[in-house]
């Protein structure tokens, strides 16, 4: 159930108010935050309540779909004297790809650190499928089932394929052997499944391009069931023809019910597969938009002023 | 004109494997090394049965501490200190003894002591982020220093034969040439080598070494793993020293002197790379043993002792270019084998 607020969550509204009468009247499990719909004020039905529990009807009261799978609300960061993120709201919804776009230091990087465990932020909250959550490290963000690819540090080349897609997580037979064989097959497996065509997971990476680097990448966080797969620039480096392997592979991730984050630089490339945009300038968000309400052109004018306050 | 081409694609394969086998490589210098010394030495007495068991008991002790010094490479870190946590360790162990504790205790304390000065290592380094190179450089004139001042510098005699079940674990000799030592160090070699190749530990280590911030990322605590490394280090080398005292029966603190780049040497010889995330336990397996084999042979051909660091200088450099250019193939073969 999702309540349609505006009046009461005008930006202006005083916070504590707000606070006090989501937490204190309503007294239920609320949220609130900037979408793509404006500002939405979302009531859940507590978890706690046994009834519903026990029902197990609950979920179904609450589909998935309305709660966002991730809401960051009101992130600060700060490194030393710079203020890294101002009070960002960021929203990604189930089976959603979203374009994290941005110039250099405008706090991409940042923002994914926190979702990802690597830095803690100063203020703000992370809901994951509605619930909070502090995610202190990276292993508890893989836990909850937040996968980030980054394009230097996805995989290690002196080490084959296979223990690559296993890195960290490798089947055992028993006292922490590894199954080897299961490695091999399972990870090929995973690599085929995403179109990919490699002969030998005992090949080290170092002889694989760039598109297949990223491949086996992907091919890892949709073999271990994430549920949210952050890219951190995929496309930078890669040629034109491999750019487009790698947009086909987050079609491929949407289609398997994953969401993704596509942190980039470029707009074309975010534009032809993200449904959403969320530019960031200067630690700021300049706007969350979805594709049909806006234009590339809009979205570079936004991107190249830094200032959100263009008239298109 | 097909089975012509056939032939040749054959003997490519071959000659693939050969080189994408690095530690294959070095055994095959080991064992012309072998049969050089064992024809050239003044009336083979390279091959004789005394020299044998000088070889392998020696060969143990060294090839220990070369085996933990490259699974530490591996992992992306150096230590210079090898030498001298021996050194310090063996003068543990000798003081504990002669101040009358058990010497199967004095053994563990030694052991736990190797393993703490290790750990000291890897804590600094990891905690303190500064480069392996310079908190073991640090550890190697410490502890050096330190046993030299408490032991006076003086060499210490170690009387062992009232221990007799001890003495033979260590210092006993199978069939005249075989010494215990050597079954000791191939124990340890096999469960190096099982830990780096075949368990997830293992692969830890070398994700560690290749890419650390990859292997953060998949929730590697890398940190961990280096204070491990370094800490398996200091245990090994603390039990090759005690090892070299039994044997050798005297406690000299100059003992462990220039190990630590020999150890190095060797790793590097058998195929293991400074930056770490590459190399092989048997690579560096076989390359301590060609480092031992050339100390020691080249004394049964009468060569002046002296020669043998000139000639490692040869080696190490040549090597690194060698293996540079097999490293280049290598890639280039993998790659032929992929598309």
């Amino acid at each position: 159930m999702s309540l349609y607020k505006p009046g009461l969550l005008r930006p202006g509204f005083p916070l504590l108010i707000r606070d006090f009468l989501v937490y204190n009247v309503l007294s239920e499990n609320v949220h609130y935050g900037r979408n793509a719909y404006g500002y939405q004020l979302c009531v859940e039905k507590k978890m706690s309540d046994k009834a519903d529990a026990k029902e197990g009807t609950s979920t179904e009261k609450t589909p998935l779909a309305q709660v966002p799978l991730v809401r960051m609300v009101d992130i600060d960061k700060w490194f030393g004297k710079v203020n890294a993120l101002r009070g960002i709201n960021f929203t990604v919804n189930h089976g959603e790809i979203v374009g994290l776009v941005g110039d250099n230091g405008a706090g991409k990087s940042t923002l994914i650190k926190i979702l990802s465990g690597f830095h803690p932020a100063d203020r703000g909250e992370i809901y994951f499928e509605g619930k909070k959550v502090n995610i202190s490290n990276p292993k508890l963000a893989k836990n909850l089932g937040i996968e980030t690819v980054y394009q230097e540090q996805a995989l290690a080349p002196h080490i084959s394929i296979a223990r690559n897609v296993f890195m960290g997580r490798e089947p055992t037979k028993f006292l922490g052997f590894m199954d080897r064989g299961m490695m091999d097959s399972e990870s090929m497996g995973a690599i085929t499944k995403l179109g990919l065509r490699i002969k030998d997971p005992e090949a080290m990476v170092e002889m694989l391009s760039g598109g297949q680097r990223q491949g086996v990448a992907i091919a890892r966080v949709m073999y271990f069931k994430a549920k949210l797969v952050v890219l951190d620039e995929p496309t930078i480096a890669l040629s034109v023809k491999e750019s487009q392997q790698v947009l086909d592979f987050m079609q491929q991730l949407k289609a398997e019910g994953i969401s993704v984050i596509f942190i980039t630089h470029n707009i074309f490339h975010a534009f032809q597969v993200a449904e959403r945009f969320f530019i960031l300038a200067r630690g700021e968000m300049l706007i969350d938009v979805r594709k049909e309400d806006t234009t590339i052109d809009h979205l570079i004018e936004l991107i190249v002023s830094g200032r959100s306050e263009i008239k298109s | 004109m097909n089975a012509n081409n056939n032939s040749d694609k054959k003997r490519r394969k071959v000659s693939s494997y050969f080189i994408r086998m690095r530690s294959l490589n070095v055994f095959f210098i080991f064992v012309l090394l072998f049969a050089v010394f064992a024809v050239f030495s003044p009336g083979h007495r390279f091959t004789s049965g005394e020299n044998m068991h000088i070889f392998l008991s020696t060969g143990a002790e060294f090839t220990i501490v070369a085996i933990v010094v490259g699974m530490l490479m591996i992992s992306g870190e150096f230590d210079l200190s090898v030498g001298s946590i021996l050194v310090f360790a063996s003068y543990i162990f000798i003081t504990l003894f002669h101040a009358g504790v058990h010497i199967f205790l004095s053994l563990i304390i030694t052991l736990v002591v190797g393993g703490i000065v290790g750990f000291i290592n890897g804590i600094i380094t990891v905690k303190a982020r500064i480069p392996s190179f310079i908190t073991t450089l640090g550890a190697m004139l410490l502890w050096r220093g330190v046993t030299l001042l408490l032991s006076g510098g003086l060499q210490q005699g170690l009387v062992l034969t009232e221990n007799p079940i001890m003495y033979k674990a260590i210092t006993g000799v199978i069939g005249k040439i075989m010494p215990a030592q050597f079954l000791w160090f191939i124990g340890i070699s096999v469960v190096i080598t099982l830990i780096m190749h075949f368990h997830k530990f293992g692969n830890w280590i070398f994700t560690t070494g290749d890419n650390k911030m990859a292997a953060r990322a998949m929730g590697i605590n890398t940190d961990r793993i280096k204070v491990v490394c370094f800490t398996v280090v200091g245990i090994a080398v603390a039990f090759a020293g005690v090892m070299q005292m039994f044997r050798s029966e005297t406690f000299s603190a100059r003992a462990g002197d220039g190990w630590e780049l020999k150890a190095i040497t060797a790793a590097v010889v058998g195929g293991t790379a400074l930056t770490g995330g590459m190399g092989t336990m048997m690579g560096v397996f076989w390359g301590a043993l060609v480092i031992v084999i050339i100390e020691n042979g080249l004394i049964f051909m009468r060569i002046q002792y002296w020669w043998t660091f000139t000639i490692f200088g040869v080696i190490i450099v040549s090597t690194a270019i060698i293996s540079r250019y097999f490293d280049r193939r290598r890639t280039m073969l993998g790659a032929e084998k992929n598309v």
